[in-house]
């Protein structure tokens, strides 16, 4: 099993470095475009099983191989890069631009957007190659959008397996829940320099 | 349950002045958007529903997509009929509306009512179509009104476009005696993908197949609101309160290790018997006294599970109690409910208190003497298992 690394496999697992797939919140990945609802869940998976065709792949409409997939995370991450694997016959993605803790795109935002990363991918049928982010804009992933705007000619485009390299961290980027907004201020919330000693403000 | 933003487009051409449906095309559809308000908003409150005209000077949003269901009604004021419709400009600003929802979460979905012809091609529809499933929105097609030719083809592929897995409908309603509302209640775009539908659009489309005047009780839930809820709420009980009463003596019964199931058979026969043809007053003696040392966590969670299944059939009533009867109870309260209702003189000051009951009445004293008979070997029963309880230990 060739890697991209200049070490042979066999010393170490490579499979540890693409775990990110665990922190994955599977239950919120949507995907559109996609020929089978909820067929985009079986490309994440563990690196030892990228190449193993057996189970659904994610497919895009017929005559549209446009994809759209949204990752959300179960805490913030950090991505050092992204494998993804194609499918044969041209059915393999041609282009990859990610957008980063952007809920509710669609293929029209997807378009005029300009995103944080793009690249030209390759046919990657056996797994091998990955492609490295810039570190510094990865640095507090909550969720990511993978939009697949081609591929290499075929009518479809399929994607067997899509793995995230890199460290998750413990933190969880969370819209602000609860806030209590006071309508009148507390007099006993606000101390003033008069109570602590010296000043001349005072409190209505 | 679902969690759904939808828009609905109205069609307000010439072509509604027509008055083959309802008082007119145009005020049957405003019924019809009215009704699937209502349902969409009771099926989850945190559903949106928005409307836009297609028709007029030009496709005009009214509402966008709130949960308000005042401000859908008051828009539906003051609509003017006129100019023709414009489908697939129609369908994009829906889309462009459901796009910009608050709460991306929500699914989108778009009704159509389409009543007058469509001018567009089928190609131009299908294109919109594979947009719409692209963007997964799913669409709802009400053919109504005109039927020229080529417009339901026309629809038929705008749907197959749309469609993924079954979750667009197109429904063609004919113009004939029975409102378009009534007709649409039936339909999928009300059930919704085979959910069971909203308790709403059930009762609703049951009461008006049944042809009563349309409302439970003989009484308008927009007239009188609190008035129909009490109404349904002081049913339910009655019936949850029959069915604890009844399923409570079966239980009894059978817990007699003695007397063998024709016994029981009969006991539960005479009981229910007794529940369902005596008055309301004794089935309300039975549930209270039966409920005062009744834990309550239990109590509430098999009157759940009966009124569930509840029928006014008494025969199912009784499969229902003998099979619930295999579940396990608290038995001290068992305890504590025969000794209860053995003290003669406790139940029968209880009776006399009850307005409506006599005492006298054979019924009720038949199904008294049975409690008590059981009552005792009961006790026995249960003085045998706390023995054993404390070997065990």
């Amino acid at each position: 099993m060739a890697c991209t690394h200049d070490h042979s496999c066999e010393d170490h697992d490579c499979s540890s470095n693409w775990s990110l797939y665990k922190h994955i919140d599977l239950a919120k990945v949507t995907a559109l475009n996609e020929a089978n609802p909820g067929s985009v869940k079986s490309v994440f998976k563990a690196w030892e099983e990228r190449l193993n065709s057996s189970g659904e792949r994610l497919e895009s409409n017929e005559g549209d191989p446009e994809l759209l997939v949204y990752i959300p995370f179960t805490s913030d991450v950090k991505i050092k890069s992204i494998s993804v694997v194609g499918g044969a016959d041209g059915t393999s993605p041609s282009k990859l631009r990610v957008f980063i803790n952007r809920e509710g795109i669609d293929f029209s935002d997807a378009q005029s957007m300009q995103p944080v990363q793009e690249w030209e991918l390759v046919e990657n049928l056996q797994g091998v190659l990955e492609y490295q982010t810039r570190y510094s804009k990865f640095q507090s992933v909550a969720n990511i959008t993978l939009h697949f705007p081609g591929s290499f000619g075929g009518d479809t485009t399929q994607i067997h397996y899509i793995g995230f390299k890199g460290e998750a961290t413990q933190l969880k980027r969370d819209v602000v829940a609860t806030i209590v907004y006071e309508i009148t201020p507390n007099p006993s919330d606000h101390k003033t320099r008069a109570e602590t000693g010296g000043g001349l403000s005072h409190v209505e | 349950m679902v969690l759904e933003a939808t828009m609905i487009c109205i069609d307000n051409s010439e072509w509604m002045r027509n008055g083959d449906y309802g008082p007119s095309r145009f005020q049957a559809q405003a019924d019809a958007v009215n009704l699937i308000c209502g349902a969409k908003t009771q099926s989850n409150p945190e559903n949106t529903v928005g409307v836009l005209t297609m028709a007029g000077k030009g496709v005009r949003v009214l509402v966008t997509p709130t949960s308000d269901l005042g401000k859908i009604l008051a828009c539906m004021h003051g609509l003017e009929i006129g100019g023709e419709m414009n489908l697939a400009a129609g369908i994009q600003v829906a889309q462009l509306a459901l796009k910009h929802r608050q709460n991306k979460k929500q699914q989108q979905r778009i009704i159509v009512f389409a009543g007058s012809p469509v001018k567009h091609e089928k190609k131009t529809l299908e294109m919109i179509g594979k947009k719409l499933k692209k963007n997964s929105v799913t669409l709802d097609i009400v053919n109504f009104g005109e039927d020229d030719e080529g417009k339901t083809e026309k629809l038929e592929a705008l749907l197959a476009a749309v469609n993924n897995n079954d979750t667009s409908h197109i429904v063609h309603i004919p113009a004939g005696p029975n409102a378009l509302s009534d007709v649409l209640l039936s339909t999928p775009i009300f059930t919704g993908d085979g959910e069971g539908g909203s308790g709403f659009a059930a009762s609703a489309a049951a009461a008006a197949a049944g042809g009563i005047s349309g409302f439970e009780f003989g009484v308008d839930p927009n007239l009188d609101p609190e008035l129909a809820l009490a109404l349904r709420v002081s049913m339910e009980e009655e019936r949850a309160r029959q069915e604890a009463a009844a399923k409570k003596a079966a239980e009894e019964s059978s817990k007699q290790e003695k007397g063998g199931e024709e016994q029981d058979a009969t006991m539960t026969e005479r009981a229910s018997e007794g529940a369902s043809e005596a008055d309301n007053k004794k089935n309300e003696f039975l549930a209270l006294a039966m409920s005062m040392d009744e834990p309550a966590s239990s109590h509430d969670l098999q009157d759940t599970e009966m009124s569930d299944a509840a029928t006014e059939d008494p025969e199912l009533a009784l499969a229902l109690q003998l099979s619930v009867q295999d579940s396990a109870k608290d038995s001290s309260s068992q305890a504590d409910m025969s000794k209860l209702l053995a003290d003669q003189s406790f139940v029968s000051s209880i009776l006399a208190s009850l307005p409506g009951v006599d005492p006298n009445d054979p019924s009720v004293k038949e199904v008294l003497a049975s409690m008590q008979s059981q009552s005792e070997p009961q006790q026995k029963q249960d003085e045998d298992k706390a023995p054993k309880e404390e070997d065990k230990k």
